[in-house]
């Protein structure tokens, strides 16, 4: 009982963890943009096909599939999901920027499916479910009963490693003074010589790319990827986010570990209860919104007149 | 005022000659003749972009010749199968086409009208959909009153949708009706109840006067397919949606959604109880796309969840984007556009939805308005 | 002016986080009296209308108009009661035309629902075609020139345009209070002065309606009010006849400075 507990707990932390990962990005994305990036799930879910493709272009030329091999499939899917955020805003999302918010924010779904159709199309047979490789497959026995998986260790470690550095970035770096400063005004930011759009475009690197670790993990602790997780994702990640509070951090963090415990809770109670995921994580989203519009550690912005 | 005699002669020729795009564009096989006709709409386009005042002497003419136009718009309506040789599949199309262009319609009072995002109108389609054909299957209950009794449902579906809508804005509201419409969808496809994911089937055909909508039209020696049935079914449908939208649209209720969209809090300082009329804005949306749920259920007589899911929604929504937000006809337009394209052009239709994304994202870039852009209201003709 | 209290203030204040942008203001409007409200930029001004309107909630004290509290009722509930305003930065519908724009002013003196308009559109188009006639007669009265561009798109205007369709689609409400709010900003002179006999022209019809008036500009203050009240980090610091309080020593160091002697 208590081994299953235990096991219950790790899940419910790597879970959270992996939304977190996503969530983040939401919730520092709508702080400079002011309108959710609704595509951002969906940009996550790239990097496990770049990861694939990078893996089979490496085993055509070495031989077979090596740690190292994974490793480095990992990074370049990282770095080219941040580059494609980059990109996508460069096309797309910055013309939107004086717009309506819900011109951008209807952009920006349109943006998420067509993404995940051009995945769908452009991999090999990218419509169907893909496998996808546990990251680590070791085990540590710790006791008679509860294995703790490398892979769980590596999830929860390596996440929190990313939160602590993107802490550390925007409150003590230039670069983070000045992502801070378009937050918070970004009139009075280009009244002082900082450049918005370059904001912009770090921001984007940095939310795609810890969205591409989220959805390299999200992938591997499924053992598959397709083209349509980044929607389940991204609702998963955004709703995060609301909950907590969009534009702030530790809201995103605690939002993500609500909706997996409940996501935990569901499915070790409920038979079927993975089929109801989501009806349980969105009912959460709607009650939270419908008592504290504006998530659980946001405060109510009155519109200045 | 009278209509003049060119005004008569613009309002005949236009509509004949779209009738007969449609016809031609309906019974093509070959996809040279259906580039061709979307060639021959894109340049009529492209006229109108670069001769307003061809556009506003076209609009006069159907101001003035209101009652002409839509007298003989109804007769082609009437007339237009018996001009499809029999060919049930392009009846069919014309089917669906317009129960889309009710949908669009429905959503067209928010997104248009209000300016408010609803990603939930799939749902509600669904709802109406699984209402008539649960009341249809297990309590034998027949059509014509399965239908009001799905539309109740829907609304009350629309209203609970719509109550988050008092406290949150934009985004957040956006994800609440993506919320909604997921979780009907996973509802839909768990319980038992509702089938689960292999749906309801055997959903009986309606009739009237004795007259069962399976069997063919047979009037003086004429025959049409049982299609028939549901296309004029389905008309009629559209022109309630019509009326209804331009009811609204000429009423206080549409200069308030019009007001809220433009300016939400000079809106309330103007008396405007924006709380109120955003419910209302969900509920009529709930309300119309029920009847076209309803309808749907009742031709196909075989529904699951997978009808009614998110990309319908979005569907729908760039159907409006498209045609042109607050404009009626042009939102019809984006609905008969939108549907048969993809049906039309079999050898992309795995690019579908890819295609809808990205015209989606274009026309937000490159024509916010859409097709047929918004027009300023006129009162009594007195300017 | 009939002499009796309109609309009275008492004790309000607002705090947005640490900031006391409005800190215990007492006011009383008397039927028919323009009331002027001056006082440096982030002064609390704006803040002062939007609590009497229902957009901001007081952190404390009350507003009464013709003695009833109108704390916690919704801004659309205060406009029907009878108080309308303009805004500093114009807020007009631009996608609807100026017409339109004055018969949503109407919203709360029309009837019609949803069951009217789908189910008796000829009453309630009928509500709609009178309620466009008066929206005319209403512009006509405001500025030939704006009915004469009743047609257009409200983005199609002239600045000193969009400031007079302001204030006729706040008219249209049928008020007993008007809330201008710097109607002024963006003009010239010209278009000062006429802004001037445009109010002269409105009150001249409507002896009952009391209007306050936010304003910078020195000579429309002089020239339209009745009385004044200087508003400074929140407080009210004065309160007089224009001529009284232009020569007070801590209103010159507030706010009239360099300015003000000019033009005096
Ligand atoms: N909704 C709001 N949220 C935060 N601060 C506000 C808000 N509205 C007004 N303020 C602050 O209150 C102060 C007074 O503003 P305002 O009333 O607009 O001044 P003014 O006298 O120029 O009209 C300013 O410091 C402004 O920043
Ligand atoms: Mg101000």
């Amino acid at each position: 009982m208590a081994a299953e507990l235990m096991q219950q707990g790790l899940n419910w932390l790597t879970l959270g963890c992996i939304y977190a990962l996503i969530a983040v990005g939401f919730s520092l994305l709508f702080g400079v943009l002011k309108v959710i990036h609704f595509s951002h799930g969906d940009v996550s879910l790239v990097a496990p096909f770049v990861a694939l493709a990078a893996l089979q272009g490496w085993s055509a030329s070495a031989s077979g599939m090596s740690a190292i091999g994974l490793l480095v499939a990992c990074a370049i899917a990282v770095v080219a999901t941040g580059i494609l955020g980059v990109v996508l805003d460069w096309l797309v999302i910055r013309r939107f920027r004086d717009a309506p918010a819900m011109m951008a924010l209807v952009a920006t779904v349109a943006l998420g499916i067509a993404l995940r159709e051009s995945v769908g199309h452009i991999f090999p047979n990218g419509h169907n479910p893909q496998p996808f490789p546990r990251l680590i497959d070791a085990n540590f026995n710790v006791t008679e009963g509860f294995n703790l998986p490398a892979f769980n260790v590596l999830v929860i470690g390596s996440s929190i490693a990313v939160v602590v550095l993107l802490f550390l970035l925007l409150q003590h770096t230039p670069l983070g003074v000045r992502i801070r400063a378009v937050s918070q005004d970004r009139e009075a930011a280009r009244l002082m010589a900082i450049s918005p759009s370059s904001v912009f475009r770090a921001t984007f690197f940095i939310t795609s790319a810890i969205g591409g670790l989220g959805g390299l993990f999200y992938a591997s602790y499924a053992g598959v990827t397709r083209f349509d997780f980044g929607i389940q994702a991204g609702l998963i990640g955004f709703s995060a986010a609301v909950v907590g509070g969009l534009g702030s951090m530790p809201g995103a963090i605690i939002g993500s570990l609500l909706i997996a415990g409940l996501d935990t809770i569901v499915q070790a109670t409920l038979p079927d209860g993975a089929s109801y995921r989501l009806v349980f994580a969105f009912l959460l989203v709607i009650l939270v919104l419908v008592f504290r519009p504006a998530g659980l550690f946001g405060s109510v912005a009155v519109e200045k007149v | 005022m009278r209509p003049t005699f060119s005004d008569i002669t613009i309002v005949i020729a236009l509509e004949l000659i779209g009738a007969i795009l449609l016809r031609f564009f309906l019974l093509a096989d070959d996809w040279r003749i259906v580039g061709g006709i979307l060639l021959l709409f894109c340049a009529g386009f492209a006229v109108m972009q670069f001769r307003s005042d061809w556009e506003s002497r076209i609009g006069d003419a159907f101001n003035r010749g209101t009652r002409l136009a839509v007298g003989l718009a109804i007769l082609l309506v009437l007339l237009f199968p018996l001009a499809l040789n029999g060919n049930t599949y392009a009846l069919h199309l014309l089917i669906v086409s317009q129960l889309y262009a009710v949908l669009a319609i429905a959503l067209n009072f928010q997104l248009g009208s209000a300016n408010i995002p609803n990603f939930a109108t799939g749902a509600s389609y669904g709802i109406g959909a699984y209402v008539s054909a649960l009341l249809a299957i297990h309590f034998n209950v027949n059509f014509w009153l399965a239908l009001p009794a799905a539309a109740v449902a829907a609304t009350a579906f629309g209203f609970l949708l719509g109550v988050p809508s008092m406290r949150t804005r934009e985004s957040y509201l956006a994800l609440v009706t993506i919320a909604f419409g997921v979780v009907i969808h996973q509802l839909l496809n768990n319980f038992d109840w509702t089938g689960g994911p292999n749906g309801l089937v055997g959903i009986p055909a309606p009739s009237l006067f004795g007259h069962s909508f399976a069997s063919p039209i047979v009037i003086g020696g004429i025959k049409l397919p049982s299609q028939a049935n549901f296309y004029y079914l389905s008309a009629v449908l559209v022109g309630i949606a019509i009326i209804s939208a331009q009811r609204l649209h000429g009423s206080r209720i549409g200069l308030a959604w019009n007001a809220l969209r433009a300016d939400e809090l000079a809106a309330r300082c103007q008396g405007i109880n924006v709380i109120w009329y955003k419910v209302l804005a969900f509920a009529v949306d709930a309300f119309l796309a029920a009847f076209a749920g309803t309808i749907y259920a009742f031709y196909i007589s075989f529904i699951s969840p997978d009808n009614f899911t998110f990309l319908v929604s979005v569907t729908i929504m760039t159907m409006v984007i498209v045609g042109g937000m607050d404009n009626i006809f042009g939102v019809i337009v984006g609905a008969f556009l939108l549907t048969m394209l993809p049906e039309k052009l079999r050898a992309f239709s795995d690019y579908r939805i890819l295609f809808f994304g990205i015209v989606v994202i274009l026309f937000l870039m490159i024509r916010p308005e859409g097709l047929f852009p918004q027009r300023l209201r006129r009162y009594g003709g007195s300017e | 002016m009939s002499g009796h209290a309109v609309l009275r203030g008492e004790g309000l204040t607002i705090r947005f986080g640490g900031l006391v942008a409005m800190d215990g203001v007492d006011f009383v409007l008397q039927a028919g009296e323009i009331l002027g409200v001056i006082g440096p930029n982030g002064a609390g001004k704006s803040t002062l209308f939007n609590l009497i309107t229902g957009l901001y909630q007081p952190t404390a004290g009350k507003v009464f108009l013709n003695d009833r509290p109108l704390n916690g009722l919704p801004a659309h509930r205060i406009v029907q009661m009878g108080i309308s305003r303009t805004f500093q930065s114009s807020r007009l519908f631009t996608d609807l035309s100026v017409l339109d724009n004055v018969i949503i002013g109407m919203h709360c003196r029309t009837q019609s629902g949803v069951f009217d308009a789908m189910l008796r559109p000829s009453k309630a188009r009928g509500e709609l075609r009178q309620a466009a006639a008066k929206a005319g007669e209403l512009l006509r009265s405001v500025s030939a020139g704006l009915y004469d561009q009743r047609g257009r798109a409200a983005s199609e205007l002239a600045q000193a345009d969009r400031r007079r369709l302001e204030i006729a689609r706040a008219l249209a409400a049928e008020p007993k209070v008007l809330l201008l709010d710097e109607p002024s900003s963006g003009m010239d002179d010209r278009d000062t002065d006429a802004l001037i006999a445009d109010v002269r022209a409105i009150i001249a019809r409507r002896p009952e309606l009391s209007i306050m008036i936010i304003e910078h500009d020195m000579r429309l203050v002089a020239e339209l009010p009745h009385r004044v009240m200087v508003i400074e980090y929140g407080r009210k610091i004065a309160e007089g006849s224009f001529a009284d309080i232009r020569n007070m020593p801590r209103v010159q160091e507030a706010y009239l400075g360099r300015k003000a002697t000019a033009h005096a």
